[in-house]
């Protein structure tokens, strides 16, 4: 999540009212931001995706203004009508169809402004942008352009001077050579056309999404911006042009308006019009657990920065346009919890009229957990991914249908295991300096194809266990196994001959009880001992708790 | 004074009939090994009852030519003897014959002449030898003597004559190695004679066995004392391990409080994980930079075409729910894919789905999957406990309430509740709570599920749905620092670890 750093100085300043430092510490928490570090002069916050209009320390105070009582309701807007025209061509449409647009005037830049103005770009290119893929914003000198200004596409060579370069370079270039164009280069890739924003002589704005002009840099003496942003999806791109919008208003800014033309269909933007709500007060007080009166929900709303109205004696919430993640009436109850304030809630006892009770099955699981500890075995708990070099190449076992996760970012967690042993094996390898006997044991879930399952997988628990001393024999096993199904679960078991590539032939077998296979028993093959490093005979056993657990309820 | 061990006793009886002697004398008499008698004394040093002194003393050990000279005497009596086989006088020319080699001989004829055993007389150009003391037995010869039985002996065992005669001797080639050894000197003290006078008087035994129970012949004997201060060897059990004892320690707490358990599949249809809870097709969580996919097996089966249609509304334009939805176009085949689920959420919208409950409260405690690169803070796989309660009544601040109790089980008695945001709650809140000597930390995420999650389920009642990670609060309860440790199954640490947290 996106962590931005608010300067005390800086935040009161925006604040319409006297605060102390410490009120606004405290009641950051309280709009739900997260204290990162509290320094002296500033505090590191890490604000939630769904408000992007928190990536300014503006945005923050507009906020804090509503929750302090400093000011209340929406805030509102005044946006000129400008002159500017932006000319969208039908060529942009397949590539990256949207542009949205406005101008803001007589704006002190200072570098700090500057600063946080790139960084509340990079957060939105990030979060809603998605990474530039749906929406970017391009910031410009205004004072340098010529309008109209036109969005349209050109071929690769075409040439111009991207920002940080002294030569003109063509966009493959561009694409090949820049970091931005290496990172943000897939977005474009398949097209023959790339997309440009230019003014009426020519001179490059900005190509989307992937880097400005240099002609149109931002500098402490710039006055005035144009600001630009195309997209995929329309919605997304008015979004962050509301936040732009209200983080220019509240830097000092004049807003005007552009005229986005498409053939004959003309869009004016920024549109700050408020989106209306019902509220629905009985909504608020059933899911918060609270009786507020129509009044108070007003005030609450207001204190969120939200105004209301009534219409047939009705509340009507006006959403400002920058709150992007009002979707439906449980969110402006929310926005009455926040304006209530969350710390005034109270805690109230739900009774129990029913008895709570664990899975049967892992409660039976239990028990073989229980008898194990019983014989002395000590539980060990291992990850469900492994390595490939664990689950069948030191164990010699045959990689038949593994499931296989698609992009790991560790090869040690690669396969989802279908046995518990070779995990168990790696375990006493790794413990090879700990006083023997080493008696483990682990009950977890394997995992195998089967077509019947609705994934495609059968999960199952299995519990496996190994004894490693310099006796450790097949009926040592043999006997703990005996011991655990009569203990646990009064079943009793067969155990016929099998091979298995990791056990010493003739001493391995599997385990069965009336017509069913249950699984494995037997001693290490000393060529895997030694492929674990170990130096101790090693005899395991692994068992299908489901099925036993199965063979269980269905004799009860 | 301190109960003696049996091999104390055996040593010291021994010891009591000739008051001391060198280890491995004492150890032989006794009928010990040395090293049960070097650990007796020890042990009786420590009470005094023995005294230890150590010396250095020497060893003579015989070599080849030592051998050679037991066997067939020395050089210069070999002399004697030749000579006396040839009349007790010879020329020096002939007289060298008789020896296998001249370097033999030279041997022969200095070392006797030196002993003054022969003389020589000069007749012309010949030189004649004869024997002029013949049957003196040297100090060299009763030492050699001495070997004929033993490889070694101890310098200070031989009379002065002799010690002088190994002086010279070793001069000799391969005859003897005199080396230094350290031997330990043990003698009773007062003390020790005293005790070694108690022990003589009674007939004490070890151990009480069913014979001596049976035969009653127990009756005869005092059962010897024993060390009951002396360390005892350590015993390691078979036990839980701590996270599985602290997952049946939550689980108990959600049964204690009425909730019932409920378990699912890791793998699930990224529906099941991601759509069902409203989190849209394009959200950062669903890359596979963050969550697990894996290979398609098959064409997964997620649920009723009716569910799908209902679930794929809310996301393109709300459906019925009074949502507006993301607006973006929903694909059922972004839906179907398989993932390692990263919540147990995925579990409880399936169940409430299939159940269509207007009350219920059920809890999971389960694994969940991150595609993360392990280090001391992330792991690729842990535990999720989860809480649900449906009711037609059910509130923000009943969860609240809820999530107090349930810390209270926990022994976490101060809690604080933050807004926050999760995709498929609203409101959502954030629980902190104060742990003992860690202090405050982020716990368990909550809220009531959107309408856009619940009504495409068929539930029309609010759901109060808290959850969070296990591991976090157990590394505080252990004192572990990373996470990974908890993983590692090091079996020194498992054996250890005590059960009370």
């Amino acid at each position: 999540m996106p962590v931005i750093t608010l300067r005390y100085d800086k935040l009161k300043a925006l604040i319409k009212g006297d605060v102390s430092t410490k009120e606004l510490v405290n009641k950051i928490p309280y709009l739900g931001i997260t204290l990162e570090e509290v320094a002296d002069e500033y505090m590191k916050v890490e604000y939630n995706p769904n408000r992007p209009d928190f990536s300014t320390s503006y945005g923050v105070a507009r906020s804090l203004n509503g929750l302090l009582g400093f000011e209340k309701g929406a805030p509102s807007y005044s946006i000129n009508k400008g002159g500017v025209e932006l000319i969208v061509e039908e060529s942009t449409q397949e590539v990256r169809p949207f542009v949205v647009s406005l101008v803001g005037k007589g704006l002190i830049l200072s570098d700090e402004l500057i600063e946080e103005m790139i960084s509340m770009q990079e957060d939105l290119h990030d979060g809603i942008g998605r990474h530039r893929r749906k929406m970017s914003i391009g910031i410009h000198n205004f004072d340098v352009l010529t309008p109209p200004i036109t969005y349209t596409t050109v071929p690769p060579d075409f040439k111009f001077v991207p920002l940080g370069q002294k030569e003109e370079m063509n966009m493959e270039e561009i694409l090949r050579e820049t970091d931005v164009g290496k990172e943000y280069g897939h977005i474009l890739s398949g097209f023959d056309r790339y997309p440009l924003l230019t003014d009426s002589l020519g001179n490059v704005l900005s190509f989307p999404p992937i880097i400005n002009g240099e002609l149109t840099r931002l500098t402490p003496s710039t006055r005035n911006l144009f600001i630009e942003i195309t997209a995929t999806d329309l919605g997304t791109a008015e979004d962050a042009l509301a936040i732009l919008a209200a983080t220019l208003n509240d830097s000092g800014a004049q807003l005007e308006s552009v005229k986005v033309s498409l053939g004959n269909s003309i869009r004016i933007t920024p549109d700050m019009s408020f989106q209306k709500m019902k509220v629905d007060v009985k909504l608020a007080n059933d899911l918060l657990g609270l009786k507020l009166t129509d009044q108070e929900v007003s005030e609450s709303l207001e204190k969120s920065r939200i105004s209301v109205t009534s219409e047939d004696e009705r509340l009507i919430a006006l959403i400002p346009r920058y709150r992007v993640d009002i979707l439906h009436q449980v969110d402006l109850v929310e926005e009455i919890a926040y304006g209530y304030g969350f710390e005034k809630f109270t805690p109230t006892l739900l009774t129990s009229k029913k008895a709570g009770k664990p899975d049967e099955t892992l409660y039976l699981m239990g028990l073989a957990r229980e008898a194990m500890i019983g014989l002395g075995h000590i539980e060990v708990m291992n990850y469900n991914l492994v390595s490939r070099r664990v689950l069948h190449e030191l164990t010699n076992r045959k990689p038949r249908a593994i499931i296989k996760v698609e992009n790991p970012k560790s090869i040690e967690c690669e396969l989802l295991r279908d046995a518990l042993f070779p995990s168990l094996l790696m375990v006493l390898s790794r413990n090879l300096h700990e006083e023997y006997p080493q008696r483990i044991f682990e009950i977890s879930k394997v995992f195998n194809r089967d077509a019947r399952a609705s994934t495609g997988v059968k999960e199952v628990y299995h519990l496996a266990t190994a004894i490693s001393h310099s006796t450790a024999n097949y009926t040592e096993a043999k006997s703990s196994l005996g011991s655990l199904l009569l203990q646990a679960f009064n079943l009793k078991i067969d155990t016929t001959p099998t091979h298995h590539p990791s056990f010493i032939p003739g001493r391995v077998a599997m385990v069965r009880s009336t017509k069913c296979n249950l699984g494995i028993i037997g001693e290490i093959a000393p060529s895997i001992l030694e492929n674990f490093r170990l130096r101790n005979p090693v005899s395991v056993f692994e068992v299908d708790l489901n099925k036993i657990v199965d063979i269980v309820k269905r004799k009860v | 004074m301190k109960p003696l061990h049996s091999l104390e006793r055996k040593l010291l009886s021994s010891l009591a009939m000739d008051g001391g002697g060198l280890l491995e004398d004492v150890a032989l008499k006794a009928d010990m090994t040395i090293d049960q008698a070097r650990r007796a004394v020890e042990w009786l040093r420590s009470k005094g009852i023995v005294e230890v002194g150590t010396t250095t003393r020497y060893k003579i050990e015989i070599g080849d030519e030592g051998r050679r000279a037991v066997e067939h005497g020395l050089p210069e009596r070999r002399m004697v003897e030749v000579l006396k086989k040839l009349g007790g006088e010879a020329e020096l020319h002939e007289l060298s014959k008789a020896f296998d080699s001249s370097k033999e001989f030279s041997a022969a004829f200095g070392h006797a002449r030196a002993k003054g055993w022969i003389g020589t007389v000069s007749i012309g150009d010949k030189v004649f030898v004869k024997i002029l003391t013949p049957d003196q037995i040297s100090p060299e010869e009763s030492l050699l003597k001495k070997f004929i039985a033993k490889k070694e002996l101890f310098l200070d065992e031989l009379p002065e004559e002799e010690k002088k005669a190994v002086g010279r001797l070793i001069k000799r080639p391969d005859y003897f190695m005199k080396r230094p050894v350290k031997t330990i000197d043990i003698m009773l003290t007062e003390l020790g004679r005293k005790t070694a006078e108690t022990i003589k008087e009674v007939k004490e035994i070890d151990s009480l066995t069913p014979e001596l129970i049976i035969s009653g012949r127990w009756r005869e004997h005092r059962l010897r004392p024993f060390d009951v201060e002396a360390v005892a060897p350590t015993i390691y059990p078979g036990k839980k391990h701590p996270l599985q004892r602290f997952i049946d320690e939550v689980r108990e707490a959600f049964i204690s409080l009425g909730f019932e358990e409920i378990v699912g599949p890791v793998i699930q249809p990224a529906f099941w994980n991601f759509d069902a809870l409203f989190v849209p097709q394009d959200h950062p969580a669903r890359d596979m930079q963050d969550t697990f996919y894996i290979s398609k097996i098959k064409e997964a089966k997620i649920g009723s075409q009716d569910l799908i249609e209902r679930v794929s509304r809310v996301h393109i334009d709300g459906g019925d729910t009074g949502s507006r939805g993301w607006g973006y176009d929903w694909r059922l085949d972004e839906a179907k894919r398989l993932v390692l689920r990263t919540h147990t959420t995925a579990v409880t919208v399936k169940y409430l789905a299939d159940n269509k409950v207007s009350e219920a409260k059920v809890f999971s405690i389960d694994k969940v999957f991150r595609n993360e690169k392990l280090d001391t803070k992330h792991l690729a796989e842990l535990h999720q406990i989860e809480g649900i309660v449906v009711g037609r009544k059910v509130t923000l601040r009943d969860l609240m309430g809820v999530l107090n109790e349930f810390y209270k089980i926990l022994g976490l008695k101060k809690v604080k509740f933050w807004p926050t945001y999760f995709p498929y709650t609203e409101p959502s809140l954030q629980s902190i709570v104060y742990v003992e000597g860690f202090g405050w930390m982020e716990l368990c995420g909550m809220g009531i599920f959107r309408p856009e999650v619940a009504l495409p389920l068929g539930v029309k009642n609010p759901v109060l749905a808290w959850g969070g990670g296990l591991e976090r609060l157990l590394m505080t309860k252990l004192h572990i620092e990373d996470i990974r440790e908890l993983y590692e199954n090091n079996l020194d640490w498992l054996r250890k670890v005590p059960l009370c947290l």
